[in-house]
């Protein structure tokens, strides 16, 4: 009997709700319960994790009129977006979430230490950091702040600039993203990959033979589009990873979710220039607060960015005459979450900025799909383990490897056994096979069709 | 005034003699109360040592089950800081997975 996977966004079955016999029967009861219902469901986003601003019970919006990418730019300003919670539905994971709010994984898991990347508990409310100080760097064509994992184009008129901005992954410790000016010296839609030397051979020590090109399609990690960028062999490009945005997980290109790489690249023209700067330590200013945003990255960064943070605050503080809380500051440094938190006020009474919550939206966008098992298919047997959380995270993994496999938990006596599946032919359950084994280090087993189906 | 001194000296006499007999019965009466208290006393003393071996045993269970519940408490501890250890290598995996 298949236990209980993460599932779509569900919606309550027909007849869920409370009977009209059951009020009649107990009303008490059922009173008390919608209470702490009541009383559970106010103090869970209430009682979060010390990022929302204000203590006043937060107002609930649709998902839909949250803002994540598009901000207008103020002058004098350097902080947009705001900050709200969501709360998880069962079957959720992190990078599904981080997806449907265009926001990295490592962004997401920042400002929500303790929650489960794979298993959040369903009814938890989770914190959307889409409030961005932007990075200390010209506002023209695109600005990437790595510490971030962020992009920032400016685009729109003097008048009335506004700022897109995406989540990136970016390059390992071995393989880092450039720093510096440069810029888009050309665009290409359905981008062929020529496997640079170094990863071919990466590929071929763990017997994985890769092709010199790869052409468009789901094997293909530039995703649909690509902007190639005047330092030689780095790019803007899509993905065939969404899971790894928010990650150090590059050969030193910016990868973007293929949803917003085709906004991205539908709106910058070639010879846009572009700055990628290195800012773990952010101080802005909005409507008269000043924020501190510091990225767990900061740990690796020379003491340089710290002193250049120090020297901006000192400044603000000469110029208000009154002196910061360093306790406060201490905090935020010691915390690194990566969200713009208030500091200090330059005008007495500006204190408070509202988080919203959100309400979660009926389907979380991106999610990877969970085919039907079918008898007649082929799948791939990826573990067997004792322990339910250790599977139902092993099997969110595979689900949301790039192209996806999909893969689910089936009970196995007192103990789970991931699967992988169902896939239409033998080719097919080879090729999830030998990714499993490349990608997981998993040595799966192949599992044909039942006979007679 | 002799028959006065006869008379004064009656009423000491029957005082005296009758005071006697009272002193007496008071003997017994408390050798009786002594035993009473005594019995009182020894049930006292069995009371005590019984509450004093009930609390001894009592302490000894608290001990056993303060011994029980820190056991419990570093298991879990060591099943929490197993399922972490899990978490972070699957986390890793998954970041290897991620790259090109």
């Amino acid at each position: 009997m298949p236990i209980d996977f993460p599932t779509r966004g569900r919606k309550p079955s027909p007849g869920a709700g409370i009977s009209s016999v059951g009020l009649s029967a107990r009303p008490g009861t059922i009173l008390l319960s919608a209470l702490f219902l009541a009383v559970f469901l106010l103090s869970g986003c209430a009682a979060m994790n010390g990022l929302r601003d204000g203590s006043a019970p937060l107002e609930v919006h649709p998902e839909t009129s949250l803002e994540r990418n598009v901000f207008p730019v103020v002058k004098g300003g350097d902080v947009v977006g705001r900050l709200a919670v969501v709360r998880v539905e069962k079957g959720d994971t992190l990078p599904d979430i981080a997806r449907h709010f265009s926001l990295g994984v490592n962004a997401l898991g920042a400002a929500n230490p303790g929650v489960d990347m794979w298993l959040p508990k369903a009814g938890e409310c989770v914190t959307l950091p889409l409030r961005f100080i932007l990075p200390d760097a010209p506002r023209k064509g695109i600005v990437i702040n790595l510490a971030s994992m962020r992009l920032f184009h400016y685009r729109g008129d003097k008048r009335s600039p506004v700022v897109a901005t995406y989540p990136v992954g970016v390059g390992t410790d071995e393989r880092p993203t450039p720093t510096g000016q440069m810029r888009v010296v050309r665009k290409v839609t359905r981008p062929t990959w020529y496997v640079p030397a170094s990863i071919a051979e990466d590929h071929r020590k763990k017997g994985d033979i890769l092709p010199p090109a790869v052409l468009p399609g789901p094997l293909n990690p530039l995703g649909e589009h690509a902007l190639y960028l005047s330092r030689s062999t780095y790019l803007i490009h899509g993905t065939n990873k969404p899971a790894s945005i928010g990650l150090n997980a590059t050969n030193g290109c910016l990868r973007l979710y293929p949803e917003d790489v085709k906004r991205l690249y539908e709106g910058t023209p070639v010879n846009t220039p572009v700055c990628i700067v290195d800012q773990p330590y952010l101080v802005g200013q909005r409507n008269g607060i000043v924020y501190l945003e510091v990225h767990a990255s900061a740990e690796d960064t020379d003491a340089g960015e710290l002193k250049k943070m120090y020297g901006k605050l000192k400044a603000i503080e000469k110029k208000t005459g009154r002196a910061f809380d360093r306790e406060k500051i201490d905090k935020v440094l010691a915390e690194a979450r990566g969200v713009p938190v208030p500091i200090f006020e330059t005008e007495q009474g500006r204190w408070v900025e509202q988080t919203i919550e959100v309400r979660h939206p009926d389907k979380l966008s991106g999610r990877p799909e969970m085919p039907e098992l079918k008898t007649g298919a082929w799948y791939v047997w990826a573990a067997d383990l004792d322990d339910r959380t250790e599977a139902l995270r092993l099997a969110a993994i595979i689900n949301h490897q790039g192209p996806q496999i999909p893969a689910r938990v089936l009970s196995k006596g007192s103990g789970y056994r991931v699967v992988a599946g169902p896939f239409k032919d033998a080719g097919e359950a080879r090729g999830a096979a030998g990714r499993l084994k490349f990608d997981l280090e998993i040595d799966g087993v192949i599992i044909e069709p039942s006979l007679g189906k | 005034m002799k028959r006065i001194f006869l008379g004064v000296s009656l009423v000491l006499f029957l005082a005296l003699a009758l005071g006697g007999c009272a002193t007496t019965g008071d003997l017994e009466q408390v050798q009786a109360q002594g035993k009473v208290i005594d019995a009182k006393a020894d049930q006292a003393i069995q009371d005590a040592q019984a509450a004093k071996a009930s609390a001894n045993e009592a302490q000894a269970k608290a001990d056993a089950a303060a011994a029980r519940a820190e056991e419990a408490v570093k298991k879990a501890e060591a099943r929490e800081q197993v399922a972490a250890e899990k978490e972070e290598r699957a986390q890793a995996l998954f970041q290897k997975s991620m790259k090109k």
